[in-house]
């Protein structure tokens, strides 16, 4: 610790030390840094004391108030800036190298959040850093900060009795620090009266100014309360985990534009926001820990591809200069995992960046994050199970519980639990369709007959199909309006047609169909599994038939890649193949309605003006 | 398939000649290329023993390397018509699962113990994989099989087995199809153990002969363009993608051991930056604008800093629209990690603490051969400034001549002729700073020769727009880059955090670019030649939102990027970057 604080300022020594200026420019600099910080001082403590003539008892949050709030944002930002210029023209850097941090705010609350009120261990030393949220002036000799850093947050309670520089000095610097700035501190822990752990800074290091006027919850003091206040039946403070709802109305920051082009200030301001993505770091590192134990190995497999293979979707296209070659991004990488299987790897899997060149809503974003996993020897049996087996632990481990609550209807609406209980729920796609929809569709779904008749399934029910009107989307649009409907619980709707599943394989025991399943939650696909078609001959009729269809008009129909198909010459072992949206099982368990809540950087749509300075 | 097919006939004229195929299929090949071949013909080798049963030579020979594309051919027909054939018997070729009750590695470790000839009736095991090997008799077949975990010898005896399953066995199994068997567990005479087949099913039925392996995959095209066929031919190939595997979950477990978090940025961006280097563009169609790919992590994993992240990580594929060469492939896969409140020192012990844990990780050791050269991992590794390193090799100090670049071009140029014959006037000619000079005498002259661990400290700053000023040097920064075997491993610095050097450095480096594309097209206007232009033919763009997110206020950090793809060559003792990626990006077939 004490090594910390003076290789700090050791730091700040040599700052100022180097490329030094003249000693008579320096004198120079500071008279003129002086009258400012007069000028300044002078300012400030008239604002002080209007607000203190305004307010009474309250006069803490007022001056506080005074302290940013009435400012316009450019001239706060210009103010910063003429700050900033003039302590580097003393030679004075406000971005100093280095700040040795003794332990995490975090670990600073575990350790000290046991004081009992008004204890202090002076004899302690202890470094934090993190950000100032909010300033509080007591007096010219007493302020109260809120530092927040790594999740947490401790006040501070900087009184120039502790400090190691002088009174004037004292109140000077701390009328310098604005709320956003980041600050290091070395000082001794200690409980206010009140019961307030905090620590009493020695010293007080600025380490990188805010140059912008932060955004501030206008309705209370603190993040933390104002979010318990409109939760009531949660304790506080309240810790938000998954599978709890969330409602982003209650923000601080709530603009959506600013909340997702500058996550950064999501972030600092909106605490649950640190939550949502640890949850999403948490469930893929689940995923991994979950294959891992299974023998499974991961891999890489390519994002650019001579062809756009296994899946149905627009590519986004690119060119390679020096070896003049027209480059797709992937938009799966089944093709490729399915080759290291025919190659010997027996399990193998990936997680990583598909792309699509679709448009953007609230489920979908050009590029989004997959597990895909190939287990030879298996079939689709076995992976539903090893489906459950898995969504069943994660929802265990994440929350405690199977049960999730989900803003399913908007957040103004009561939220509906989610039950993740094994097993799940089977539908026969086909059976089932027809049972639902009281239909007797003809059995050879590839016959003109049945495309007919879907046709004016659709017209009876008015479910929408635009065209072309294959037999595999009328299907597609039937099933979305009778049987994911039903599918909030996690559900399994099985065995698909083979006109609607390429790679999968005809199934073993009914004619028409292959071993496929889809999981779906919430109305929502989350899964995607086969038995995987290993009959070359087959699986080349197969993209013929999608061929087919992509000369009607369909152009999601698969492309034919003769590499995979030579492959399967070489024979793939019985394979169950299985992929996973990583996004939308995020979305699930951190109550996002949203795709964008769970991307730290989703794309967003070219704005007319630079972004705003929030 | 006709790219493949005509790759196979490439290959087969060049049976007998396996260097000779080797350096014709690429003829621009290296010398260190060349050696590369031969290391993984004599792995190959000496990997045959562990293929227990040795390949009934001469008549499986001649099927397994057919000399013409029409022998492949009638292979398949052959097959094909055991596909219909089993079909009609009732059997499926293609089956739809197995269940396995061991790996053929777990029975050998198991039944290690047998004695010749010791059999354990009562146990009941199953396993299945690929037929890589067959002998059969009159009543007595052997079969080699071969799973993820390694081999297993299958008997088969015409009594033992139920129905006419042995003449099943005769009739429609090949070499190359994968197969399930079950049985009880016997130890040869000769000492081979094996699993004494009570039945059998074919799970696949292959269509195409294997590759010949001690002639087919030479064909170095063919290896990385059907990876699969060289892992069939050469189970050690995919050793390389289990250690890669294993590294990349090492550095996991050290990242969160040391309580960094993982998060994914987008790879699809408005405007490339966090590095020099050209960008892959392409189309959004409903948003109607050009989308890069990142060529770096580190510009949004910085905002998270801003953000309150203190500890952030991220691995993920980086691309630039570059040559391919046996380090560079368009795609790569880097990790890059930001610490708050930690400086480039304490990125040099996370650098050796990373390397070091996957080193024992993979080899159990810290002293590592690569390609004939001994290299030592032990801690402590060299610190140098890069200035003194110029200065040991060259005697030259860089800092005296000041803001003197024509001084130091001469000098530099003195320095480069001897190692470069003509090309040094060229690469000077267009640096704009001391710092560029120097920067090109230490890649030229220094950087091949750092063959054990080096970190070379404190760049330039003129070349190092996001790296902070040094606190003690001016003109310098507080950056390293780490080599190991003359190759660049992580380049790491103290982080710029302050908004309005940010902005003024960007805008540096924006009007060198333009000036470097400037000169360039000016020269080759005047000389005709395009090539060096094109590499700077694209935009750079200054990242505005990048910059803003900096006046919030970043703290104090330090970072890393450091390439996985080089780490495993190194690990795996690997001379292409080629051999550590499972698909690398290849020349289009003419």
């Amino acid at each position: 610790m004490a090594e910390g604080a003076e290789a700090a300022a050791e730091a700040i020594a040599s700052l100022s030390t180097s490329d030094a200026p003249s000693k008579n420019a320096l004198k120079k600099e500071l008279k003129k840094k002086q009258k400012e910080e007069e000028k300044r001082k002078k300012e400030e403590e008239n604002m002080k004391k209007k607000a203190a003539e305004a307010a009474n008892p309250q006069s803490q949050k007022a001056l506080a108030a005074a302290d940013d709030e009435d400012m316009d944002p450019t001239q706060y930002y210009n103010n910063r800036l003429k700050v900033l210029s003039s302590s580097k023209e003393v030679g004075v850097n406000p971005y100093p190298h280095k700040f040795q941090v003794s332990m995490t705010i975090v670990e600073y609350v575990e350790k000290y959040g046991s004081l009992s009120d008004g204890e202090h261990l002076k004899e302690v030393e202890v470094s934090l850093a993190g950000r100032i949220m909010n300033k509080r002036a007591s007096s010219l000799k007493l302020f109260f900060y809120d530092l927040h850093g790594s999740g947490a947050k401790v006040q501070v309670m900087a009184d120039a009795r502790d400090s190691d520089m002088d009174e004037n000095e004292f109140s000077k610097y701390h009328a310098g620090v604005k709320r956003g700035d980041i600050v290091g501190i070395t000082g001794y822990p200690g409980k206010s009266k009140r019961g307030e752990l905090s620590i009493f800074p020695k010293k007080f290091i600025v380490l990188s100014p805010c140059l912008h006027m932060m955004p501030r919850q206008k309705a209370g003091p603190s993040v933390a309360n104002a979010s318990a206040k409109k939760n009531e039946e949660r304790p506080t403070p309240y810790v938000w985990v998954p599978g709890m709802t969330r409602n982003p109305e209650t923000y601080v920051l709530k603009d959506q534009e600013t909340r997702y082009r500058q996550r950064y200030l999501d972030l600092m301001l909106n605490h649950e926001v640190r939550q949502i993505f640890r949850t999403r770091a948490r469930i893929i590192s689940y995923i991994r820990s979950f294959l891992d134990n299974l023998g499974f190995l991961e891999v890489e497999t390519p994002m650019m591809n001579m062809i756009a293979g296994g899946a149905a979707a627009k590519p986004f296209v690119t060119h390679h200069n020096e070896l003049n070659m027209k480059l797709y991004m992937r938009i799966a990488p089944e093709l490729y995992l399915k080759e290291l299987v025919v190659g010997g790897l027996d399990r193998v899997y990936e997680i990583g960046k598909q792309f699509r060149n679709e448009g953007i809503d609230l489920t979908h974003n050009p590029e989004f994050t997959t597990c895909e996993f190939y287990m030879a020897f298996a079939d689709y049996n076995d992976l539903m199970a090893v489906t459950e087996q898995m969504l069943a632990g994660m929802v265990k481990e994440l929350t405690g519980g199977y049960k999730i609550k989900y803003h399913a209807n908007g957040v103004d609406k009561d939220p509906i639990e989610i039950d993740f209980t094994p097993p799940f729920r089977r539908i026969d796609m086909i059976e089932g369709l027809e049972s639902m929809a009281n239909l007797d569709i003809p059995k050879d779904l590839s016959s003109e007959a049945a495309n007919k008749y879907l046709v004016d399934a659709c017209a009876k029910f008015d479910v929408k199909c635009p065209p072309p009107q294959t037999t595999a989307r009328l299907l597609d649009k039937l099933v979305g309006h009778f049987l994911e409907e039903t599918c909030v619980n996690p559900t399994f709707i099985i065995n698909h047609p083979e006109i609607m599943s390429p790679l999968a394989k005809w199934h073993r025991s009914k004619p028409g169909l292959t071993e496929r399943f889809e999981l779906f939650v919430n109305k929502h696909e989350v899964c995607n599994a086969y038995t995987e078609l290993n009959d070359p001959v087959v699986q080349r009729e197969r993209f013929a038939a999608q061929l087919k269809d992509r000369q009607s008009g369909d152009d999601e129909a698969m492309a034919l890649d003769e590499t995979f198909v030579t492959a399967l010459e070489y024979g793939l072992p019985p394979t169950g193949g299985w992929g996973l949206g990583i996004d939308r099982l995020a979305m699930l368990f951190t109550d996002s309605q949203n795709i964008k809540e769970v991307l730290l950087f989703p794309a967003m749509k070219p704005q007319d003006e630079p972004s705003s300075k929030a | 398939m006709m790219d493949a097919l005509r790759v196979w006939r490439a290959s087969s004229h060049l049976i007998g000649f396996a260097s000779m195929a080797a350096a014709a299929a690429v003829p621009t090949a290296s010398r260190t290329r060349f050696r590369f071949h031969q290391i993984r013909c004599c792995s190959s080798a000496a990997a045959a023993p562990a293929a227990a049963t040795p390949a009934p030579a001469t008549s499986d020979r001649r099927r397994r390397s057919p000399s013409s594309t029409s022998d492949r051919e009638s292979v398949r027909a052959i097959r094909l018509k055991k596909v219909e054939e089993l079909r009609s018997k009732g059997y499926e070729p293609y089956a739809y699962k197995w269940d396995r009750s061991n790996t053929a590695k777990e029975l050998q470790d198991a039944y290690d113990h047998l004695a010749s000839g010791e059999e354990c009736k009562e146990v009941s095991v199953s396993i299945s994989g690929r037929v890589i090997a067959r002998r059969a008799f009159g009543k007595l077949a052997f079969l080699t099989l071969r799973d993820d975990s390694g081999t297993i010898q299958l008997y088969c005896e015409k009594e033992s087995l139920t129905d006419d399953l042995f003449e099943q066995l005769k009739t429609f199994v090949d070499i190359g199809d994968i197969l399930g068997a079950s049985g009880s567990i016997k130890k040869t005479e000769k000492g081979e153990l094996s699993v004494y087949v009570k039945y059998f099913k074919i799970l696949t039925k292959s269509l195409l002969p294997l590759p010949d392996k001690y002639h087919g995959l030479n064909d170095v095209d063919k290896r990385y363009r059907q990876r699969y066929v060289d892992m069939i031919a050469n189970p050690e190939v995919a050793d390389v993608f289990r250690i890669r595997a294993k590294i990349v979950s090492e550095i996991r477990k050290t990242m969160e051991s040391l309580g960094f978090i993982e998060v994914e940025t987008p790879v699809l961006q408005g405007a490339a930056g966090g590095a020099e280097a050209r960008p892959f563009v392409t189309y959004h169609n409903s948003l109607g604008r050009d989308l890069y790919l990142r060529i770096a992590t580190e510009l949004h994993l910085k905002r998270m800093l801003v953000g309150g992240l203190e500890k952030v990580y991220e691995i993920g594929r980086i691309f630039r629209n570059e040559g391919i060469s046996t380090r560079h492939n368009p795609e790569f896969t880097t990790i890059e990690m930001y610490e708050a409140y930690s400086d480039y020192e304490s990125m040099m012990t996370m650098a050796e603490e990373i390397v070091t844990r996957c080193a024992l990780a993979v080899h159990g050791k810290l002293n590592i051969d690569y390609q004939g050269t001994k290299i030592s991992l032990q801690r402590p590794w060299r610190r140098q400034s890069m200035h003194n390193l110029v200065k040991e090799a060259t005697g030259v100090d860089f800092n005296e001549f000041g803001d003197n670049v024509e001084a130091a071009k001469e000098v530099a140029q003195g320095i480069l002729r001897t190692k470069m014959e003509d090309k040094s006037d060229t690469l000077l000619g267009t640096c704009p700073s001391v710092g560029h000079v120097l920067n090109e005498v230490f890649e030229t002259i220094i950087e091949s020769t750092l063959i054990q661990p080096t970190f070379v400290l404190d760049y330039p700053i003129e070349i190092s727009p996001l790296a902070k000023p040094h606190r003690r040097y001016t003109g310098l920064t507080e950056r390293f880059e780490l080599f190991i075997c003359g190759r660049e491993i992580a380049n790491a610095f103290s982080e710029l955090t302050d908004p309005i050097d940010q902005r003024s450095r960007f805008e540096e480096q924006i009007k060198q670019h333009n000036a470097k594309r400037a000169a360039l097209t000016a020269e080759s206007k005047s000389t005709e030649v395009q090539s060096g232009v094109d590499d700077y033919a694209y935009e750079v763009a200054l990242d505005e939102d990048f910059v803003t997110s900096l006046e919030y206020g970043m703290p104090p950090a330090s970072g890393m990027g450091l390439g996985i793809d080089r780490l495993v060559m190194l690990l795996t003792n690997s001379a292409s970057i080629r051999d550590v990626i499972a698909f690398p990006v290849l020349k289009i077939q003419q």
